[in-house]
């Protein structure tokens, strides 16, 4: 949080500019069914409303991140936060520092149960899932045994039993890998699709060829592909993937994992400030370097500043408490 | 505080009220290339809009004597942008009980909404849409942003994240 920005006079609220999917997924609540609606008297009287920003694992780091649950389709939200240095909003009659524009997207909430299913497999059985989704640090992880079709989704990573109707189910890695294989074969394709430079060494063919769009190989793709979807997973699971994918040893300048090499979940404190420093860093290079797209740019911006801004949305309350006082 | 469960959990919720999303007032936004450091009501209206004028390559407009140029960046499609601003004195902000009324009349939702009504928990939160837009003014330092500009590369995100996330089929 921005200390001393909300102290000044005729201080307002924090304005949070957001973009979300303009899809009767985010909107419709009018369609709650019943089971959502028993599920919310039922589960928890204190909920509000079907949205809300509730604090969950990031199933790459451990740490905690801020998602959007809706309770009533029900459907997980994934929440990014673009911020460049140096930039403030006009919000029609106000002004609002940081510059922040937030993303809320569909998130896939098999990268968050098999967080939890990697965990549980060190008890090395086969567990209900229930018994698997448990965390004391978030425990708004419960909201994730509503979601739809979860039997379907585990099949991709699980092994499952069935005993007496009711499922049992175990981390299988080998599945896992397949799954993932085929998450980065379509994260590639997107990327072609979209038009996204992915050369991951623009840089130096830059001086060379001089013509760097043209230099995007196929495994620049699945390179960058691979970095994408590693900022879902552990970072064992990461490395295991890439082997898998016969990936060449991943060079310093692959846009997403050196952030990682440094987030070792046992050490939270210093993997944080760390994280920071990659921060800067990132941001130092990423200027200098100008043959990387901006969506490069923006998407290393939007992938390593985004939970540290996001916390914002809880942290507010106490900040503010404090400086009352 | 009364619940065993509770606390935890939601103090670390922030409730959208999903009302506000339904038609905000449609409002402009301006992304400026520079910090300033308050969140305040600002005499925007009178003081920057009047000011903007179309020059031969996009908008151009003083700001705090430095010369800014402009260009108009539309939300994505697909996309849909809100402001959304956290109510404040939140704590003691009234409960809604979504399951009423969504499908009446706009006015009456608000007005059913709005009146607060004592929680059960200090510490829920609430957040809500005040302004919705569809596109904004992004504005660069003496020169056009244009289309390197790091926001337009943020904009392709959405795209690539829905092929992250999309199921993949089953063998």
């Amino acid at each position: 949080m921005a200390a001393g920005v909300d102290c000044g006079e005729g201080a307002s609220a924090r304005q949070h500019v957001f973009l979300v999917p303009d899809t009767a997924c985010f909107y419709r609540l009018t369609d709650c069914g019943n089971s959502a609606l028993e599920y919310l008297k039922d589960a928890s009287k204190k909920m509000k409303s079907g949205l809300m920003f509730v604090k969950l694992v990031n199933p790459c780091s451990g740490e905690g991140a801020i998602y959007l649950f809706n309770v009533c389709l029900p459907q997980l939200f994934e929440i990014k936060v673009f911020k460049e240095k140096n930039h403030s909003w006009f919000i029609n009659e106000s002004v609002q520092s940081g510059g922040l524009l937030h993303f809320a997207t569909p998130m896939d909430p098999l990268f968050l149960l098999l967080h939890y299913l990697i965990k549980a497999d060190r008890e090395g059985k086969f567990q209900p899932l229930e018994q698997v989704v448990m965390d004391d640090m978030f425990p708004n992880c419960i909201l994730l045994l509503k979601l739809p079709e979860l039997e379907k989704l585990l099949r991709h990573v699980t092994e499952e039993k069935e005993i007496d109707k009711k499922k049992y189910y175990k981390y299988s890695k080998e599945k896992t890998l397949k799954w993932l294989e085929k998450k980065v074969n379509q994260t590639m394709a997107a990327l072609k699709t979209n038009n996204i430079n992915v050369g991951a060494r623009v840089q130096s063919t830059a001086f060379f060829s001089g013509d760097p769009v043209s230099s995007d190989k196929e495994e620049d793709y699945i390179c960058y592909a691979h970095g994408l979807i590693s900022d879902y997973i552990p970072k064992e699971l990461s490395d295991d993937l890439s082997k898998y994918l016969k990936l060449p040893e991943p060079p310093a300048s692959v846009p997403n994992p050196p952030s990682k090499k440094v987030k070792l979940s046992d050490e939270p404190v210093e993997a944080k400030e760390d994280y920071t420093k990659f921060n800067t860093k990132d941001l130092k290079t990423v200027k200098k370097n100008s043959k990387m797209t901006a969506a490069q740019k923006a998407l290393a911006k939007v992938d390593k500043s985004g939970m540290k801004s996001i916390d914002s949305f809880f942290g507010a309350k106490h900040v503010k408490k404090i400086g009352k006082i | 505080m009364e619940s065993s469960d509770g606390e935890a959990v939601d103090k670390r919720r922030v409730h959208l009220r999903p009302v506000t999303l339904r038609d905000p007032a449609p409002i402009l936004l301006h992304l400026l290339p520079c910090e300033v450091l308050v969140n305040r009501p600002a005499p925007v209206g009178l003081f920057f809009t009047p000011a903007i004028r179309q020059g031969p390559d996009g908008l151009e407009v003083s700001f705090r004597g430095r010369s800014l140029r402009g260009e108009e960046v539309v939300v994505p499609p697909g996309l849909v942008g809100y402001v959304m601003t956290e109510e404040k004195g939140e704590v003691l902000l009234g409960k809604q009980d979504f399951s009423e009324g969504l499908e009446d009349d706009e006015q009456e939702e608000r007005e059913l909404v709005e009146p607060p009504e004592a929680l059960e928990r200090d510490f829920d939160r609430f957040i809500g849409a005040t302004a919705s837009f569809s596109s904004f003014t992004l504005w660069g330092l003496e020169t056009i942003p244009g289309p390197d500009a790091k926001v337009r590369g943020a904009l392709t995100w959405p795209s690539l994240a829905a092929a992250i996330h999309t199921q993949v089929p089953e063998d």
